[in-house]
């Protein structure tokens, strides 16, 4: 919305009183603001590896194969060269993104990834003001409010069961799942330690939002590398019996994939120092 | 100050107290939907977006029992909620469509319209329409199985010829009444129609003074006393302390450790079954498990929320020892002495005759028209 050129007029009517005056005023500046700046778009392309080997549905990696990888995206900002953050716009597609979140999909429902959907989605698009870029930064999941939504009349992205804690009223942020012949893993992260009533939430004490940072991270040159060996540093695969994750405050199955976020679990707090998400290079 | 604005604050005053009467006491403006409760049963809380139909109670009566919403065609809501059972399915612990085996055991739906909370230990769920979703969708434990495939829904709905009718019908207005928004509307609807009020206990309290006998009379004196405090948490109309209804003002919510685990004398639940820790991270909430409602409890065994308590004397056994002794295996431990007990469960001693008395009495909460009402019953094949 802010992103394109909007006529505003002030209704003469409209500001009589001082306030709306303001407002007027500022609306005028912002959209003057967002006209006079040149933009770029952006593309900002992911790329799933595990041990720095590629994966898919349909190749694995080594003995390692893929179940599932999907995740979303919210706040994202480009870092100019003097540390300054422009937010990227997101493009809204009715599909992946509204201007707030985009939903990244790497499983295509084939090979090793059962019950998935033909669709991916590794691009994250957008525009930002023109400028030299030498970071990117975001968050992973769903903001508050909208991660208490109802998700059956939710727009997309945020429709889809497959990415929902019912029981929990809010989203999973990210679900990722490798397997091996005999073993496998998998996470759903989301916040937890909610509060309220599906009908009112009132917020959740472990919001469990990655902040990743990167860089540098060249816009146009760099992609963002998803590795999911990090992901799974530590749990034991050859133990026979599936593990998982669904970011309980006390599960143990969580510690070492939190670490890897840099989430810290006991509170839900980014922490930084993420090497799941990483610079990637073509 | 004239007589005019005299007359507009008071007009202004009367619609004011009109309006807050009709927050506080719903029942006054009810809707045209017929409930069939006893004279003076306050009414269930129905959401204000989804108000009761006949139309949607017939309609979520059809998709309760219908097998193709799950993922293989076997499980329908019923499966795990059968009326013969009072609505559970005489498992230890549920069963979903693939066969998993849950860590909990399938609950009663009978007065589930009355439940401040839902499920075994969650404090969000407080909603039949969102409840309903965890069933359909949820991945851990799978019970229908239909995560990812509302499409493979929706085609159903669209397709089937009861269907492609009922919904348009009963969702009229709607610019696409085929949605999952719709289904679970229905399905709560027809929920909220399970209801119980017409056990011998029930009948006595209307002034039958025949419907109990005189033992059962002894039974319901012991089970409202101080000295077993079994009304503590199952007490109230409900027999569940996480009772609500629409006149309630102050929602009460209870959820208790009753002393069935207590893993290396540390006050630890099997790790899968924690209770209320599992969505709260608090030690405190160890063990910590929603009282269910004892209505029809002679039909729902097994028992407690893992079904570890085989029969109605072996839990009175329990609560007579103030918690449970597990002597040997990775359970090992007394729950008697599991820090986070409820102080409610203490122990008694219970003399034969008061013990017949007292489980004579939990059988007097069985409403046989609810296991047989056919209103509730697998719609018979169009």
């Amino acid at each position: 919305m802010a992103g394109s050129c909007m006529a505003v007029k002030c209704d003469p009517e409209m500001s009589v009183t001082s306030r709306s005056a303001a407002w007027c005023v500022s609306l005028v500046t912002l959209a003057l603001g967002s006209c006079s700046a040149p933009r770029q778009s952006v593309e900002i392309p992911f790329e799933l590896t595990f041990g720095g080997q590629q994966l898919s549905c349909e190749a694995p990696a080594g003995d390692i194969s893929l179940t599932d990888l999907r995740f979303y995206v919210h706040d994202v900002r480009l870092v100019t060269r003097d540390g300054a953050e422009n937010p990227v716009e997101l493009l809204a597609d009715a599909l992946w993104q509204t201007e707030q979140i985009a939903l990244l999909d790497f499983e295509n429902g084939k090979g090793s990834c059962t019950n998935g959907t033909p669709q991916t989605n590794t691009v994250i698009r957008g525009s930002a003001p023109a400028e030299e870029y030498v970071g990117l930064r975001f968050q992973i999941g769903v903001p508050e409010p909208l991660n208490h939504e109802n998700p059956l009349i939710a727009a997309a992205p945020l429709n889809y069961s497959v990415m929902h804690w019912h029981w929990s009223t809010g989203y999973k942020f990210l679900r990722a799942g490798i397997a091996n012949d005999t073993d496998g893993f998998w996470i759903h992260l989301g916040s937890s330690r909610c509060e309220g009533t599906a009908s009112d939430v009132t917020g959740c004490r472990s919001g469990n939002r990655p902040r990743i940072e990167l860089e540098p991270y060249l816009p146009g040159t760099n992609r963002v590398e998803v590795d999911l060996l990090d992901l799974v540093d530590g749990i034991d695969l050859a133990d026979g019996t599936p593990s998982d994750c669904s970011s309980g405050p006390a599960e143990t199955a969580c510690r070492n994939p939190f670490d890897a976020l840099g989430i810290n679990l006991s509170t839900g707090a980014s922490v930084g120092g993420s090497h799941v998400f990483q610079v990637g290079t073509p | 100050m004239n007589r005019s604005r005299v007359a507009v604050g008071a007009t202004l005053a009367m619609v004011a107290a009109i309006a807050v009467v009709l927050t506080i006491f719903p029942r006054l403006f009810p809707d045209e939907y017929e409930w069939n409760l006893p004279d003076g049963m306050p009414l269930p809380v129905v959401p204000a977006d989804n108000p009761m139909s006949d139309a949607k109670v017939v309609l979520g009566r059809q998709l309760f029992y219908d097998t193709r919403l799950s993922v293989n065609g076997v499980t329908s809501c019923g499966t795990c909620h059968a009326q013969e059972l009072a609505f559970t399915d005489g498992l230890a612990q549920a069963v979903g469509a693939t066969g998993e085996v849950h860590p909990r055991g399938s609950m009663t739906l009978v007065n589930a319209a009355y439940s401040g909370r839902l499920t075994w230990a969650n404090h969000l769920l407080d909603t039949l329409e969102v409840q309903a979703l965890t069933p359909m969708f949820g991945e851990q434990p799978i019970e229908m199985g239909m995560a990812g495939r509302e499409a493979s829904i929706l085609e159903i709905l669209r397709n089937d010829e009861h269907y492609r009718h009922a919904f348009p019908a009963t969702f009229a207005g709607d610019s696409d009444p085929y949605s999952i928004l719709n289904t679970v509307r229905a399905l709560a609807s027809f929920v909220r129609t399970i209801v119980s009020f017409d056990s011998p206990y029930d009948r006595y309290l209307r002034g039958d003074n025949e419907a109990l006998t005189t033992g059962q009379v002894r039974g319901m004196n012991l089970f409202f006393s101080e000295r077993l405090e079994c009304f503590h948490c199952h007490g109230g109309f409900n027999f569940t302390d996480s009772s609500t209804h629409s006149d309630t003002l102050v929602q009460s919510v209870g959820f208790h450790n009753n002393g069935l685990y207590n893993i290396d004398g540390s006050g630890l639940y099997p790790p899968d079954n924690t209770g209320l820790y599992d969505l709260t991270g608090e030690r405190r909430d160890m063990g910590r498990f929603k009282a269910p409602t004892l209505r029809n409890i002679a039909v729902t065994a097994p028992y407690m929320h893992d079904g570890s308590i085989a029969t109605l004397p072996e839990v009175i056994d329990h609560y007579e020892r103030g918690g449970r002794m597990i002597e040997e295996g990775p359970y090992a431990g007394d729950g008697s002495r599991n820090p986070y007990r409820s102080e409610f469960v203490r122990g008694f001693d219970l003399t034969p005759r008061e013990r017949a008395d007292l489980l004579a009495f939990l059988d007097a909460l069985t409403d046989e028209s609810v296991l047989q009402d056919p209103s509730l019953s697998v719609p018979s094949s169009e």
